[in-house]
C-alpha cells in the first residue's frame, strides 16, 4: 500500500500482568499490553485474551436447552464438566459456586472445598472460582476455596465495594488473585482497586470485573466503561491498569433472545444459532474493548471466539 | 472583582430549616442568616421548596424575618412563581430570583417577575431533552432561549445570572471543564455581559463528605478564573471563604495562596493549570494539585484519589 501511514499512538501506561496457575498447572498470563486491544502494530500485545469456560457446582436450573444439550450429563458433576470443557478448548475454568446460595441449596464451606479439590484434580487448567454473590456466603465458602487451592494460584471473586476484606485477605495469605467487581461504574472500579491495594493485595494480583451487559442489555455501557478504563490505564493511571475479566457467556445466556424457543417470535430465526451468536457477539464486543479474559458457556461460541482472537492477533 | 457569595444554608432540605419554616420559628432562621452574614455571605439564598399551598405566605415571612437581622440582598429560591412574587414585594434590596431554566414555561413564569420588580434572575441553561453536555450546548440555550425571553419580557441582560448547571465529578468528570468553558463563553455573549453563577456543591455530589469542601473550592477557583461572578456556596466553610478572600485580595503570602492564584491565573489566561511544579511533599498543596488533576480530567476520579 503506497503512501498509507498508519497513525501510531504512544502510550505511557501498560496493563499489569496477572499470572494464574503455574507449577504443575498450566499457566496463563493476563494483560501485559501497552496498546489498545489487538493493535499489535502499535505496541506490544504479549498475551492474547484468554477464553475460559464457565461451569457450575450444581446442575443448572433454567438454562437454555441448547446449552444443556451441548454439555449433556457433564452438568451433573463439576469434575466431569471441567474435563469436557478442557476438551472443548477451555484455556481456564471458571467455577461458579451456585449451590452455596441460600436459595439454591445453601451448601457450606465443606462442599465448596470438595468441589474445588475435585475440579483441580480433574484438569490442569488455571481456575477461577466465583462465590454465590451473597456477602456472608461468599465469605464463608471462598475462604475454604482459597485454602483448598493454596499454591495453585487461582482467581477468586467477587470482591465488591461493600464486601471485599475477607476475600482479599485470603487471596493475600494464600497467593491468589482477587477479582474486583464494580457495577459498570468507572469511578467505583478505581476506588475498589485503591481499597484492595491499600489493604495489601499486590497490584499484580487484582483482576477487574467491570460488569457486563449482554447484547441488547447494556452491552454499549460495558463497551464504553472498558474503553474508558483502558484509555485511562494506557494514559498512565496505574490504579486502573489491572486486566479485565468479563462474564460474557453468563450475561448472554441469561437473556430471552438466547433462551426463547424456535418460532417465538418467528422473525428471530434459528434457536440453535441464536444463543451462540448472542454469546459470541457479547464476548467479541468486550474483547474489542479490552477484556483480557472472557468466561463463556457454549462450546461452539468458544470455538468461534478462539478462532477470532487468533486472527485478531495476526496469526494464520 | 470579588466573587459574590450566595449563602446556601437556609435550605428546606435541612430538617431543622423545614421544622423552623413549619413552626414559623423566627429565631432559628434569623440565627442562620446572621451566621452566614458574619462569615462574609453577600446574598442569602432562601430555599423554601415548592410550597405549593402556602408559598405566597412562607416567602414573605422568610424575607421579612431575615431583613429584621441581616442587611443583605436575598435570593428567592423556589419553583413557585406566586411565592417568588410575594417575596419580591417585600424585599428591601434588589433581590435575586432563583431560578428559571430555559423552558418556555419557566421563562414565561419568571422573566415577567424579573422585569416587573427589576430583579436579578438566575437562569439555568437546562431545557427539556436532557442536561446539555457541552459548553456549546449551554451557550446555545442561553442565547436562543434565555436571551430571547429576556428581550421579550424586558429584562436587561446584565440582570441575568447564567448558571451552566454543574455536575458531579463522580460520574461526569469531563463536565467540570465543560461548565468552566460555558462560564467563559457566557461572559462574551453580550456587552454589558450577563452575570454568571452556579450551585457550587453540585460538583462534589455523591463524593465523601470529607472530600467535598476541597473539591468545591478548587472548582470555584477555576470557575472564578474563567469569569464566574458568583456562586451558591456554604459561607460557614472556612476554607471556601478563605479561597474567596485570597482571590479577592490576591494574597500570595502563603504557599496555598500562591497556588490558588496560580490556578486562577491559568484559567483567566484560558489555560489549564500544570501541577508539575507543585511541592508534593506538602500534604495541603499536594491535595490541591491532585484535586486540580481531577477537575482537569487528568486522573480518573475515585473516592480514594488523595491516597494515590
Amino acid at each position: 500500500m503506497p503512501g498509507v501511514e498508519i497513525p501510531i499512538e504512544k502510550w505511557t501506561g501498560k496493563i499489569k500482568e496477572v499470572k494464574l496457575g503455574g507449577g504443575k498447572r498450566k499457566e496463563i498470563v493476563l494483560g501485559g499490553e501497552n496498546t489498545l486491544p489487538f493493535l499489535s502494530f502499535e505496541g506490544s500485545v504479549p498475551h492474547p485474551p484468554t477464553v475460559a469456560i464457565e461451569i457450575q457446582d450444581k446442575e443448572p436450573a433454567g438454562w437454555s436447552p441448547i446449552l444443556l444439550s451441548a454439555w449433556g450429563d457433564a452438568v451433573k458433576d463439576p469434575a466431569t464438566w471441567a474435563k469436557k470443557a478442557a476438551e472443548y478448548g477451555a484455556e481456564a475454568i471458571s467455577l461458579r459456586l451456585v449451590s452455596a446460595h441460600p436459595e439454591m441449596g445453601d451448601t457450606g464451606a465443606d462442599v465448596a472445598k470438595k468441589t474445588v479439590d475435585k475440579v483441580l484434580s480433574a484438569v490442569d487448567l488455571p481456575l477461577i472460582v466465583i462465590g454465590p454473590g451473597v456477602a456472608e456466603k461468599d465469605n464463608a465458602v471462598l475462604v475454604a476455596v482459597s485454602e483448598a487451592a493454596k499454591g495453585q494460584r487461582i482467581a477468586i471473586g467477587n470482591c465488591e465495594e461493600k464486601n471485599y476484606r475477607t476475600v482479599a485477605a485470603v487471596c493475600i495469605s494464600d497467593g491468589h488473585a482477587a477479582i474486583a467487581k464494580s457495577p459498570l461504574d468507572i469511578n467505583l472500579a478505581k476506588q475498589l482497586n485503591i481499597l484492595l491495594t491499600d489493604i495489601g493485595v499486590p497490584a499484580d494480583s487484582v483482576i477487574m470485573d467491570l460488569d457486563t451487559g449482554a447484547l441488547g442489555y447494556g452491552l454499549e455501557y460495558a463497551l464504553s466503561i472498558r474503553e474508558r478504563v483502558r484509555l485511562a490505564a494506557l494514559g498512565g493511571d496505574a490504579m486502573v491498569s489491572m486486566p479485565v475479566l468479563s462474564h460474557a457467556g453468563a450475561e448472554a445466556w441469561r437473556q430471552k433472545e438466547a433462551k426463547a424457543s424456535q418460532g417465538m417470535p418467528p422473525g428471530w430465526g434459528s434457536v440453535e444459532e441464536r444463543g451462540i451468536i448472542w454469546e459470541e457477539l457479547t464476548a467479541l464486543t468486550v474483547l474489542n474493548a479490552g477484556s483480557n479474559i472472557v468466561t463463556m458457556m457454549h462450546p461452539k461460541s468458544v470455538e468461534r471466539i478462539k478462532a477470532t482472537i487468533h486472527k485478531l492477533m495476526g496469526k494464520k | 472583582m470579588k466573587l459574590i457569595a450566595i449563602g446556601e444554608c437556609i435550605h428546606i432540605i435541612s430538617k431543622d430549616v423545614k421544622a423552623a419554616v413549619e413552626s414559623r420559628d423566627k429565631a432559628f432562621i434569623q440565627n442562620l442568616a446572621k451566621m452566614q452574614a458574619e462569615k462574609g455571605a453577600d446574598y442569602l439564598d432562601l430555599n423554601i421548596g415548592p410550597q405549593k399551598k402556602a408559598g405566597h405566605e412562607v416567602m414573605p415571612w422568610m424575607v421579612q424575618t431575615i431583613q429584621e437581622v441581616a442587611d443583605l440582598p436575598l435570593s428567592l429560591d423556589t419553583s413557585n412563581a406566586a411565592a417568588i412574587e410575594a417575596g419580591l414585594k417585600v424585599c428591601k434590596k434588589t433581590p435575586l430570583i432563583n431560578s428559571t431554566d430555559a423552558t418556555e414555561e419557566r421563562l414565561g413564569a419568571m422573566m415577567p417577575l424579573a422585569a416587573k420588580y427589576n430583579a436579578n434572575i438566575i437562569a439555568l441553561t437546562l431545557a427539556k431533552g436532557g442536561i446539555p453536555t457541552t459548553a456549546d450546548a449551554r451557550v446555545e440555550l442561553a442565547t436562543e432561549r434565555t436571551f430571547t425571553a429576556a428581550a421579550q419580557y424586558g429584562v436587561p441582560i446584565e440582570n441575568i445570572w447564567l448558571d451552566p448547571l454543574v455536575l458531579t465529578v463522580n460520574g461526569n468528570q469531563d463536565q467540570a471543564q465543560q461548565t468552566i468553558n460555558a462560564v467563559r463563553f457566557f461572559k462574551q455573549l453580550a456587552d454589558p455581559p450577563p452575570k454568571t453563577t452556579c450551585g457550587l456543591s453540585n460538583v462534589s455530589n455523591q463524593c465523601p463528605p470529607d472530600l467535598r469542601p476541597l473539591l468545591n473550592r478548587i472548582f470555584l477557583i477555576m470557575m472564578a478564573g474563567a469569569g464566574l461572578d458568583s456562586a451558591i456556596l456554604d459561607p460557614l466553610d472556612f476554607e471556601t471563604m478563605e479561597a474567596v478572600r485570597i482571590l479577592d485580595t490576591r494574597d500570595d503570602s502563603t504557599p496555598k495562596g500562591k497556588l490558588y492564584l496560580g490556578i486562577y491565573d491559568a484559567y483567566a489566561a484560558m489555560e489549564q493549570f500544570d501541577t508539575s511544579s507543585v511541592d508534593m511533599s506538602d500534604p495541603e498543596l499536594s491535595n490541591i494539585a491532585k484535586t486540580v488533576n481531577i477537575m482537569q480530567n487528568k486522573t480518573l476520579y475515585a473516592h480514594g484519589y488523595l491516597k494515590l
